[in-house]
């Protein structure tokens, strides 16, 4: 009799002492691992999981979201405190959003944005990413404060920046997005931008090549002050036209400045080798940390506003796009 | 007849004289006139185009027996015959009036450099064009040959290399592994099509989709995960950007090394195709490829050489795009097929099998990539740019086709 008490007494206090030992449980759904902007994000997240004392565990959604479903049932019925979701299909949250509540587990939604009216329908969702829009702006921006910095770089003179813009794919919500802020921006910045030229080059560098080769000719590289491209490969292409006409080789009256988005290793070459002017940067660590933080903070019925990002309309951490000069971050 | 025949002659000739004096009195009144931001480079090539057809007149004398007769019937079969070739030179005007800078030497040896690597593919396309077949793999190709090449070719010190620990190895061997590369999928077409007699179509569909899947999986592999290639060895990218006689004058922006290479390659193939038993039993197969059976020739054996010959080609293209980008992703040459048999259906290339000469496909890619660099040059939509060349194409293959049912 006093055995079985005494072994019912052990097993009890190890049960609550693995109870009370229990981590913070995290399940992190990525809709695909072979994406190179998701590896960061991911190491982002587990580096700080592990500083929080967390336990993430990760899922690969493999691009499919019924796959993607499967796991987040498997994390709720393995009982995660928490789930960080990066949808498949953003669209398609709302069971996601159902599930969680009907379980009141917390939800984070990472890169991919649902729809408002479902974040709204729960209380504890909530959305960690960047603004698309942001990263035309920044672009646009680097542009105007190079012209601030190097009044010789209006060529003509005339107050106003004279740019080839060259676009990602027609249609695509980032080079709709991308093309009209970065225009903004210069105008916001006190420059009236005029464009002699743009084209669709498919986010590729082949084409963009190409199309600045015969742009160049066209106008007259002495006559363009600034090339934008939607992203870095463009931009990349780009420089290797105006080489191409002697220009962007080192020699400062034979430069014109270029912009792109996305900060990829080649970008951060041509930019030492002052080839390249800038790109903006989607800050996947940043967006790791804050998911994270916001997760844990749930999880723990912590305080959401002590995490160290603004949270805005009770909804959203917003991770400003960052940019990158020279190679090194701003 | 034969005073009509002289009078073509004498046309040629004069023509061509008045045009080279045109150019030459242009070339030293144009800086007294103020003329020089006017009309460019204009009088160099109004000389080039006065020489040649001068020359073609002389030509022309000493073998009096294959030349042109002037009669009006005559006159609208030229029309017709050369209707796109017509239509680029009144393009090409309209540009030059539009947009005077297009009147540059530059602009004329950039078009050249822009044609080098279409014609190279063309080139190799027009083999799977003359057995009445077709190669959909082409541009796949070149986009696996580019990011295999430059995967292997990066500088030690680049951030983010493919492969992390490979050593600078001499440039001619990842080129030949990523033409090797290629010619392996060659022989996949050329076998699905010899041996199961799949149409060419269809085979190389699957083929194409085969390789597009397999260069991502490459080119996903870690720690590259899908970034774009960069850090291109200079030694390899010279391949593609060394621009020879740079500056011999003043302002001369030097020739692209692909240009000479293309025309290596033009050389070697017009041999082989005329010169060589593989080039006529090409013809052959084409023509009547039953007949062709008939006549003991291995027909199996002769279309995998095709297919193999082809995908090398592309291949060639494929590095030499690499290295003129310093770069590469896994959509290098997407589409590129589809450009490369429009070249060569304007070059008067038979979709029937069996017609085509080198010198045919030579104008067709430097018809397309005039148009498409002028229209471009003259900032057209790119969706004007896309109607213009379906309607370029269609109207190609209807001349063809009239020929073809008039013979």
């Amino acid at each position: 009799m006093r055995k079985i008490f005494l072994i019912s007494l052990i097993f009890i206090l190890a049960l609550t002492f693995t109870a009370q030992a229990d981590e913070i449980k995290i399940g992190a759904c990525i809709y695909r691992f072979n994406d190179a902007f998701m590896l960061r994000f991911r190491n982002a997240m587990t580096d700080e999981a592990a500083k929080l004392g967390a336990k993430i565990e990760l899922s690969d959604g493999r691009d499919d979201q019924n796959v993607q479903n499967e796991q987040i049932d498997a994390f709720i019925n393995d009982g995660v405190n928490v789930l960080i979701i990066n949808p498949v299909d953003r669209m398609a949250s709302q069971p996601i959003i159902d599930k969680a509540k009907g379980k009141n587990i917390p939800v984070v939604f990472i890169n991919r944005e649902p729809a408002p009216e479902m974040l709204n329908s729960y209380e504890k969702a909530f959305y960690v990413g960047a603004k698309a829009e942001e990263s035309g702006t920044e672009a646009g921006e680097l542009i105007a404060e190079y012209f601030k910095k190097n009044p010789e770089a209006d060529k003509n003179h005339d107050g106003k920046i004279q740019f080839v813009l060259l676009k990602g794919q027609n249609g695509h919500q980032d080079m709709i997005l991308r093309s009209k802020y970065s225009v903004e921006a210069i105008k916001n910045a006190g420059f009236e931008p005029v464009e002699l030229a743009s084209a669709i080059a498919n986010w590729d560098k082949l084409q963009a090549m190409q199309i600045m080769n015969a742009f160049t000719m066209a106008i007259g590289p002495e006559n363009i002050e600034a090339v934008i491209a939607n992203n870095d490969e463009m931009a990349l292409g780009a420089i290797e036209a105006l080489k191409n006409n002697d220009y962007n080789k080192g020699d400062k009256n034979f430069y014109i400045p270029v912009v792109g988005v996305d900060a990829n290793a080649s970008a951060l070459e041509a930019m030492d080798k002052g080839e390249m002017l800038g790109t903006v940067l989607n800050d996947a660590d940043n967006q790791g940390i804050a998911a994270v933080r916001l997760a844990n903070a749930l999880a723990a019925n912590g305080d959401i506003k002590a995490i160290g990002y603004e949270i805005t309309e009770n909804k959203y951490i917003w991770i400003p796009y960052q940019k990158v000069t020279r190679g090194e971050k701003k | 007849m034969a005073e009509n025949v002289s009078k073509t002659k004498k046309l040629f000739t004069v023509g061509g004289l008045i045009v080279l004096a045109l150019g030459i009195i242009l070339y030293f009144a144009k800086t007294p006139l103020g003329l020089a931001r006017k009309i460019y480079d204009l009088p160099v090539f109004l000389i080039i185009i006065g020489l040649g057809f001068a020359l073609k007149g002389f030509m022309s004398k000493a073998k009096s027996d294959n030349d042109l007769e002037l009669s009006s019937k005559s006159f609208s079969e030229f029309l017709t015959n050369n209707a796109i070739l017509l239509a680029m030179l009144v393009l090409v005007v309209v540009i030059c009036i539009l947009q005077p800078r297009f009147m540059q030497i530059r602009v004329a040896l950039d078009i050249l450099t822009q044609s080098s690597t279409k014609l190279i593919m063309a080139l190799g396309i027009c083999f799977t064009l003359l057995i009445a077949g077709t190669d959909l793999s082409a541009g796949r190709m070149v986009g696996l040959a580019s990011v295999v090449s430059a995967s292997m070719l990066q500088t030690a010190t680049y951030a983010n290399r493919f492969f992390p620990d490979l050593p600078q190895v001499q440039v001619w061997l990842p080129i030949l592994i990523a033409i090797a590369a290629c010619m392996v999928f060659g022989a996949l077409n050329g076998f699905l099509v010899a041996k199961y007699d799949m149409h060419p179509f269809i085979a190389t569909l699957a083929v194409q989709v085969i390789i597009y899947g397999a260069c991502s999986l490459y080119f996903d592999m870690p720690p590259n995960n899908s970034q774009p290639i960069g850090g291109i060895r200079p030694d390899f990218a010279q391949l593609g950007q060394m621009r020879l006689f740079a500056g011999i004058y003043k302002g001369f922006p030097g020739i692209s090394i692909l240009i000479p290479i293309a025309v290596v390659i033009c050389v070697i193939i017009w041999f082989v195709l005329n010169k060589t038993v593989f080039g006529k039993n090409v013809y052959a197969i084409g023509g009547n490829r039953e007949a062709a059976v008939v006549a003991g020739i291995n027909v199996f054996r002769n279309i995998m050489g095709i297919f193999i010959l082809a995908s090398c080609l592309y291949g060639i293209a494929g590095v030499l795009e690499a290295a003129r980008t310093a770069g590469a992703t896994n959509n290098y040459g997407n589409g590129y097929e589809l450009d490369a048999i429009a070249a060569c259906v304007v070059g008067g290339v038979s979709l029937n099998g069996g017609i085509g000469k080198v010198g045919g496909i030579i104008m067709g890619v430097l018809i397309f990539t005039i148009i498409q660099y002028g229209l471009q040059f003259i900032n057209v939509s790119p969706m004007w740019q896309q109607v213009i060349k379906g309607v370029i194409i269609a109207v190609a293959v209807a001349i063809d086709l009239t020929k073809y049912r008039r013979k």
